[in-house]
């Protein structure tokens, strides 16, 4: 997707023009939904929240700086936020904001980043892929992980950190900045 | 907690897998807009949002992008400057209604308060939720910043005895409410409550009445309970 094509869309979103909705949703709900499904595993309970999703992008899109920010990533993140607070209570606190959007790497979503991505992932020892797991689809705490994993909490933080740095690196530094 | 403490957990906090006590204290520190955290955070969720790119992908049932334009264009096509400014108005009048008639030893010091509610009310990490319907019981809008704290807009609130107040509770993702501060509607029966200050990982806010003074836990069944 190009950077015109964001900045139109968040501009026509932030007009309120339904249409900026189903382009979005043409766009990135398929992935929003596959992500929520991942999760919760209930394609009921999934339509609802990606509704619910669709609903807070147009309800928050006046908080957009259209020239900046990527409406894709932003979907994307609200939708794990939703699916995770059903599974889980959870506060997403400052990682809907807008502004952490602001600048992303616009083709992070593109079909060669999926690809890397799995293999990244699926290159990863069991631990580290463990907690990115625990991590990704449940938002599990890293107390949390430390208890179901049956291991001390430093050394599940440390799987974090390696694990991630991983998949940044694989990733390169478009996505790393 | 400074940059460098935070710097290790930029990943963690947007995966949301850091602990309450260090969200809370992340939050409070990009609620300062620190330039070089906000970026390290930012970079963060673009790895969290390109590991959507693992997911196996699920069609969703073609129904459902009916569904979701159906539920846009139900709502109010106003546009924001109509719907978030006269929010920030009205709170900022209503404070200054309280400043004036309710109590005089406030008249001064409302100044901040007003300017704290503005803050809080224009700030885009601000967020809001409305409860109950209007012109029915109990209905108004909270807004919380996890940096800067709550304004509590209330109408047709319940009538309470002298000896009684109205306590604000936030409710974290995990464990008890929170007391956050005490209040009373004016004859009109509405209330602006402000409270300045960090707020920990709310996940919703409550209002009960409880006893002048307030109690440490609540004590009443909340009359208010909107979720953020």
């Amino acid at each position: 997707m190009s950077a015109e094509h964001d900045e139109d869309l968040a501009r026509r979103l932030q007009r309120r023009d339904p249409e900026a909705i189903g382009d979005l949703y043409d766009r990135f709900g398929r992935l929003a939904y596959s992500v929520i499904v991942a999760i919760v595993r209930d394609a009921a309970v999934a339509e609802d929240l990606l509704q619910e999703a669709f609903l807070r992008v147009w309800n928050r899109a006046h908080l957009f700086d259209p020239g900046r920010g990527a409406p894709g990533p932003w979907l994307l993140a609200i939708a794990r936020n939703r699916a995770i607070d059903r599974v889980r209570t959870y506060d997403p606190g400052l990682r809907e904001d807008p502004s952490l959007f602001a600048d992303m790497e616009r083709d992070v979503l593109n079909a060669d980043h999926a690809r890397v991505i799995r293999k990244a992932i699926s290159t990863l020892g069991a631990n580290q892929r463990k907690v990115v797991e625990l991590a990704y689809y449940e938002g599990l705490s890293q107390t949390g992980m430390a208890e179901r994993m049956g291991e001390p909490l430093g050394l599940v933080k440390a799987w974090v950190r390696e694990a991630v740095k991983h998949l940044r690196e694989e990733l390169g530094q478009s996505v790393a900045a | 907690m400074n940059c460098d403490e935070i710097r290790q957990d930029y990943t963690s906090y947007a995966l949301g897998i850091a602990d309450d006590a260090e969200s809370a204290a992340i939050a409070q520190h990009l609620a300062r807009k620190c330039p070089d955290c906000v970026r390290g955070i930012a970079s963060a969720m673009a790895t969290v949002t390109a590991m959507s790119g693992a997911v196996q992908i699920v069609e969703p049932p073609p129904r459902l992008r009916r569904r979701v334009m159906a539920t846009v264009e139900q709502t109010p096509r106003r546009s924001w400057a109509g719907v978030f400014v006269p929010w920030a108005i009205t709170a900022a009048m209503s404070i200054a209604l309280v400043a004036i008639g309710v109590s005089g030893r406030h008249q001064l010091g409302d100044t901040p308060k007003l300017q704290q509610a503005l803050s809080i009310l224009n700030d885009p990490a601000t967020r809001d939720a409305a409860f109950g319907e209007a012109g029915r019981p109990s209905n108004g809008r909270v807004f919380e910043n996890p940096g800067k704290g709550v304004v509590f807009i209330g109408a047709n609130l319940p009538r309470i005895d002298a000896d009684k107040t109205f306590e604000l509770w936030v409710i974290p993702a995990t464990g008890n409410p929170v007391p956050i501060g005490l209040f009373r509607s004016q004859s009109d029966a509405t209330a602006v409550f402000v409270w300045p200050g960090p707020v920990a990982s709310a996940a919703a806010i409550q209002v009960t009445v409880e006893p002048q003074g307030g109690s440490a836990q609540p004590t009443t069944k909340p009359f208010v309970v909107t979720k953020l």
